[in-house]
């Protein structure tokens, strides 16, 4: 069966634009204090939305920076804190590269690729520095990929 | 033909399975956008089967799954998984989930999935 993919088009541009409303109160928050939880886990989920729905759109660039923050603040929420003005900075730089991203959907226009240091820096561990092991989304139509069982 | 509760917090998500399943007979009776909802919802409802999304608000869906087969040990839980939450899966599953849909949903395979689960529920 085929989904109506210009409605979800339309929905994606709806609630990522209020996810990176979101994000950016979460962000402000977490400038005031590092440890705030409520900020910590808000943004740990919209990313994660964001990239599951932009995952079924096939907007891969959108997919793949949204997944490089939720799994960073998977580690942020490990942690209980943002661990330093170094890493608040690099969230504050992946919303607007997710902005930016979102707007050129809005304007039906292929979103740009996240620079390539943004994204390294993203998959970095602020305290081994090694990168995570990421995989890259599957857009719908592709084979679903059941891991376990 | 079941009588469904979806709980996932994107209205994204919701829809998508909406769409998915009504044309197959199915009946959303239902949907819950965080985990306390999907609880409250279940023991309102009673539904056939649930589709339960693993990262929701307020409560997660693994802690609702436990919450719920802690009272009804027959519900038909359906975890909504994306990638990188393999042992969040096993968790839930080990909880009592009976099964798992991964995103982004492949209708195919979501109809296949829960077709599967209720001729095994009526068994």
């Amino acid at each position: 069966m085929a989904l109506d993919m210009a409605k979800y088009r339309q929905i994606f541009l709806e609630e990522s634009t209020d996810h990176l409303g979101e994000i950016s109160h979460a962000l402000f928050d977490l400038e005031k204090e590092m440890a705030n939880g409520e900020a910590i886990d808000t943004l740990f989920r919209m990313a994660h939305s964001i990239k599951s729905m932009a995952a079924s759109l096939g907007y891969d660039p959108v997919a793949d920076l949204s997944h490089r923050m939720e799994d960073r603040m998977e580690g942020v929420r490990s942690d209980g804190r943002v661990r330093s003005q170094e890493e608040l900075a690099l969230l504050f730089r992946s919303l607007e590269a997710l902005e930016a991203m979102v707007a050129a959907v809005a304007r039906n226009e292929e979103p740009p690729v996240a620079d390539d240091e943004l994204l390294r820096l993203l998959a970095e561990d602020p305290s081994g520095r090694v990168p995570f092991e990421l995989a890259s989304p599957d857009p719908v139509g592709g084979e679903p990929k059941k891991v376990l069982c | 033909m079941a009588r469904v509760l979806i709980a996932d917090d994107a209205s994204f998500m919701r829809q998508m399975i909406r769409e998915i399943i009504e044309p197959e007979g199915h009946e959303v009776v239902g949907e819950a956008t965080n985990g306390i909802e999907a609880v409250d919802l279940f023991n309102e409802l009673s539904p056939d089967l649930v589709t339960m999304d693993i990262v929701m608000p307020k409560r997660s869906g693994i802690d609702a799954v436990k919450a719920i087969i802690s009272e009804h040990p027959t519900a038909c839980i359906v975890m909504c998984s994306a990638l990188g939450q393999e042992t969040l899966v096993m968790e839930a599953l080990q909880a009592g989930a009976r099964d798992f849909i991964v995103k982004p949903f492949k209708p195919d395979s979501v109809i296949s999935t829960i077709a599967n689960l209720l001729e095994k529920s009526d068994d």
